[in-house]
C-alpha cells in the first residue's frame, strides 16, 4: 500500500476513533487513556480493569473544591466496594489551576500519547469493570449530585451481583 | 501487500467452506473449524513476517536505536515521566503508571521505543522526573553523545540508588 493511501487509511481511523471519543454513549467500551496525576503515578484506565470506576470530567469552574468535595466523600466511602473514583481536569486558560483534592485529579494536555477529552463536561461517568460506559450523566455537577449517588449506589449493587452470579 | 494476501485467504477459505458445506454438515463442520484455525494461524504468521519484514524496511539495522529504562530498587526514587531527546529533539515520552512502577521495581526493563538514527555522533538527553522517598519532587537528567555505528544500537536507561546520598541516579549505558 502506497505512503498517500496508508496516510488515508491513518487518518480517517484516527478521525473514526476521535469522533468515537467525542459521542461516546452508554454501552460504548471506553478508549483507553493515560493521564498524569496530580500527586502520584499516571493513571490508566486499562489498569483499572475488573473495577468499577467513576470518571468525573470538570468543566471550567471556579468554585470546584465547594461542588465536588461530595463527589470525592461518595468515591472514597465506595472504595470498599472496589471504586476508583478520577476528577479529569482540563482548561484552556493556563492560569485556571486544578482544585486540590484528596482523589487523583488526571490532568489532561493536546500533547499527550494516550489520551482523550470529552466534550461535554462537566460530566460523570460510571464504568463497568470490563471498560464499558454504564451510566453518564451530563450537566452541571453540584445539580446532578442526587441523580448521581442514587445511580452510582444502584449500579455498584448490581455489578456486585453480576459477579456474584457469574 | 498483506491486507491483499489476507483478502485472498480468507477468499478461499470462504469458498472452500462453501464447497465442504455441500458435501455434509456433521463432518463438514469440524472439518471447516480445523480448516479455518489453520488458515488464521497461516494468516498471523503471514502478518507477523510482514511485520517483520517492514520494519526492516523501515528501520534498518544500520539505522535502528533502542532505548529502554530500568529502575535498581527504586527505593529513593519513584520515576513519573520520562522524556527522551535526541540532537535536541523530543522522541520519546512516557508516563508510569503505578502497576508500571511495580513491574520496574521488581526488575522489569521498559522499552521505550526504537529510533532511526543516521550514523555518527548524537546527543542523547534524557529527563525523568518523579518522587524522592520523601515524596518531594526530583527531577534527574542525563545527557550523553553517543556514537552510532553500522550496528544496531542499544541503550539502557538506568536508574540506581545512592545510599550514601540518599538520592538516586540516571545513567545511561549500553548493552
Amino acid at each position: 500500500m502506497g505512503y498517500p493511501a496508508r496516510l488515508l487509511v491513518l487518518t480517517t481511523l484516527l478521525l473514526a476513533s476521535l469522533a468515537q471519543a467525542d459521542s461516546l454513549k452508554p454501552g460504548d467500551k471506553v478508549p483507553d487513556f493515560t493521564l498524569p496525576a496530580n500527586k502520584g503515578l499516571a493513571q490508566s484506565l486499562h489498569e483499572a480493569t475488573g473495577s468499577p470506576v467513576m470518571l468525573i470530567w470538570l468543566g471550567e469552574c471556579y468554585d470546584c473544591p465547594e461542588s465536588i468535595v461530595r463527589y470525592q466523600i461518595l468515591a472514597e466511602s465506595q472504595k470498599i466496594e472496589g471504586l476508583k473514583g478520577w476528577f479529569v481536569w482540563s482548561s484552556e486558560n493556563p492560569d485556571n489551576k486544578p482544585p486540590k483534592m484528596r482523589l487523583p485529579m488526571l490532568m489532561f494536555s493536546p500533547e499527550l500519547n494516550n489520551a482523550w477529552l470529552f466534550e461535554e463536561r462537566p460530566a460523570v461517568m460510571l464504568i463497568s469493570p470490563d471498560g464499558h460506559l454504564d451510566h453518564l450523566i451530563l450537566g452541571d455537577l453540584a445539580e446532578n449530585y442526587q441523580e448521581v449517588e442514587t445511580t452510582l449506589m444502584r449500579w455498584l449493587s448490581d455489578t456486585r451481583d453480576g459477579y456474584l452470579v457469574e | 501487500m498483506k491486507y491483499f494476501v489476507a483478502l485472498f485467504l480468507l477468499f478461499s477459505l470462504s469458498v472452500h467452506a462453501e464447497e465442504a458445506g455441500r458435501e455434509g454438515a456433521g463432518d463438514g463442520d469440524a472439518a471447516i473449524r480445523e480448516e479455518v484455525l489453520t488458515v488464521k494461524e497461516a494468516v498471523l504468521e503471514l502478518n507477523k513476517d510482514l511485520y517483520a519484514l517492514e520494519r526492516e524496511l523501515l528501520s534498518p539495522a544500520t539505522a535502528r536505536a533502542s532505548f529502554h529504562l530500568s529502575l535498581n530498587y527504586g527505593k529513593f526514587f519513584t520515576p513519573m515521566s520520562l522524556t527522551l531527546s535526541v540532537d535536541g529533539k523530543v522522541q520519546i515520552q512516557h508516563l508510569y503508571t503505578e502497576q508500571q512502577f511495580r513491574a520496574l521495581k521488581m526488575g522489569a526493563v521498559h522499552p521505550l521505543g526504537d529510533l532511526n538514527l543516521s550514523p555518527g555522533k548524537h546527543t542523547v538527553t534524557a529527563l525523568v522526573r518523579g518522587v524522592d522517598h520523601l515524596g518531594q519532587d526530583l527531577e534527574l537528567n542525563v545527557a550523553q553523545t553517543v556514537t552510532k555505528t553500522s550496528k544496531p544500537l542499544i541503550t539502557e536507561l538506568l536508574i540506581t540508588d545512592k545510599e550514601d546520598l540518599q538520592s538516586a541516579r540516571l545513567e545511561l549505558k549500553y548493552w
